[in-house]
């Protein structure tokens, strides 16, 4: 493994926090939406290294660090690697193996010609990460597709990104969207709860976003001002088993096709990853 | 009372409620909430004075959900909690986890509240933790 300092933490909650981690040496290229390892010695385990993988949330054209957003797993045992990480300071020492993953942006179709499709991005919870990468990837590349990023939570400060993707949005408003087509919209599953209590946007799982509702289309295409099809949207999902299982289903039942089940000609509409 | 919405109202949780209440002269208020903090049933005695407006009981739920969330965090060492009590100038508050919701009971001050305790504790069902 590689040699890196980490050189920023911002706790967003007791059990989630934004790292920031600097290689030592050329900084490594990569793919927006790919992970990389990261590795702590683990003082209960006698100092061994444990190592885990987390989804980068910065993206490739930022040479300067890693960005990571990652939750303290703390049931039913806390996690060993996120509570050595979760007290870690600014300065200390981490390791990392190079990045992997195939959960990057497809820039063109089977038969070769560009995929000019919009970008539905679908994260739940920490899930969010590598579609925070995407935007950013996307933005500063000047790529022209629409681009909707939703994020799933189950309060409103897990929305560790609104800030962020939300100007992202309102630059695409400033500059048009022939130029930057980008729209950013978020579900909180606990409404009722104290904490989210301003909250009035979206209710229940992020896949909410993709349903129907008696007499209307659904809020994704109320977004985007028309249908969902497999001709015009590619969706990206990234979360635990049951953000994945939720999407999935609605589209499975739309006949869009995952990667992995991909068409006789290669086509697919649905690239998903999940963590645990 | 108009606090976080309430859901099923089963009889069991209106005996559960009902008996907590009645247990101890000095309990005025019982309500069990689940860990989305809908509160599934409450009540309290007759002729008594609210300390708290309906945001303000809210906010207390809120608090006392945060406080048994984070308690179970390290309950893989010191076990499952039991019972938490807090005794204000003006009120105690005595939360204890009942199956997987979270039964809150406030009492008037007292200085004796282990017998209020356990005279609330012996009116709740055993469910086996």
């Amino acid at each position: 493994m590689e040699n890196a300092t980490v050189s920023y933490i911002q706790l967003l909650r007791e059990d989630l926090a934004i790292f920031r981690v600097v290689p030592e040496g050329p900084f490594p290229e990569y793919k927006a939406g790919q992970f990389l390892t990261l590795g702590l010695p683990v003082k209960s385990e006698n100092n061994r290294v444990i190592n885990r993988a987390y989804s980068i949330a910065s993206h490739p054209e930022n040479k300067k660090y890693f960005e990571f957003v990652i939750r303290w797993v703390r049931k039913p045992y806390p996690g060993r690697l996120t509570t050595a990480m979760f007290n870690l300071k600014e300065g200390d020492p981490i390791q990392w193996r190079k990045a992997n993953g195939t959960l990057t942006i497809n820039d063109k179709l089977p038969n070769g010609e560009p995929d000019k499709r919009r970008i539905v991005c679908i994260g739940g919870g920490t899930g969010l990460a590598p579609f925070v990468s995407f935007a950013q990837h996307l933005h500063d590349i000047g790529d022209k597709r629409e681009i909707v990023v939703l994020h799933g939570a189950s309060y409103v400060d897990e929305l560790s990104y609104r800030e962020r993707l939300t100007d992202l949005e309102l630059e695409s408003i400033d500059r048009g969207t022939d130029k930057w087509n980008f729209k950013y919209r978020a579900a909180i599953s606990r409404p009722q709860e104290w904490l989210n209590r301003s909250w009035t946007g979206q209710v229940g799982r992020v896949e909410q976003f993709l349903r129907a509702r008696p007499g209307r289309v659904s809020p994704l295409e109320e977004l985007v001002g028309e249908k969902i099809t497999q001709d015009n949207t590619m969706f990206y999902i990234c979360g635990w088993q049951g953000t994945i299982d939720g999407t999935l289903d609605f589209l499975g039942n739309k006949e869009f096709v995952t990667e992995r089940n991909k068409r006789e000609d290669g086509s697919y509409e649905v690239k998903f990853e999940s963590y645990g | 009372m108009g606090l976080a919405k309430e859901v099923v109202t089963t009889q069991d949780n209106e005996k559960l409620c009902s008996d907590v209440l009645f247990s101890h002269e000095s309990v005025r208020f019982v309500g069990l909430v689940n860990n989305k903090s809908d509160l599934l049933f409450s009540t309290q005695k007759p002729d008594l004075d609210p300390l708290l407006d309906e945001d303000e009981i809210r906010i207390s739920i809120n608090y006392s959900l945060e406080r048994w969330r984070k308690a179970q965090n390290l309950s893989f060492r010191l076990g499952t909690e039991k019972l938490t009590l807090t005794e204000y100038e003006h009120v105690t508050l005595i939360s204890i986890p009942y199956q997987e919701n979270l039964l809150l009971i406030s009492t008037q001050p007292t200085v004796h509240y282990h017998d209020v305790v356990q005279s609330i504790i012996a009116a709740i069902p055993p469910w086996g933790i």
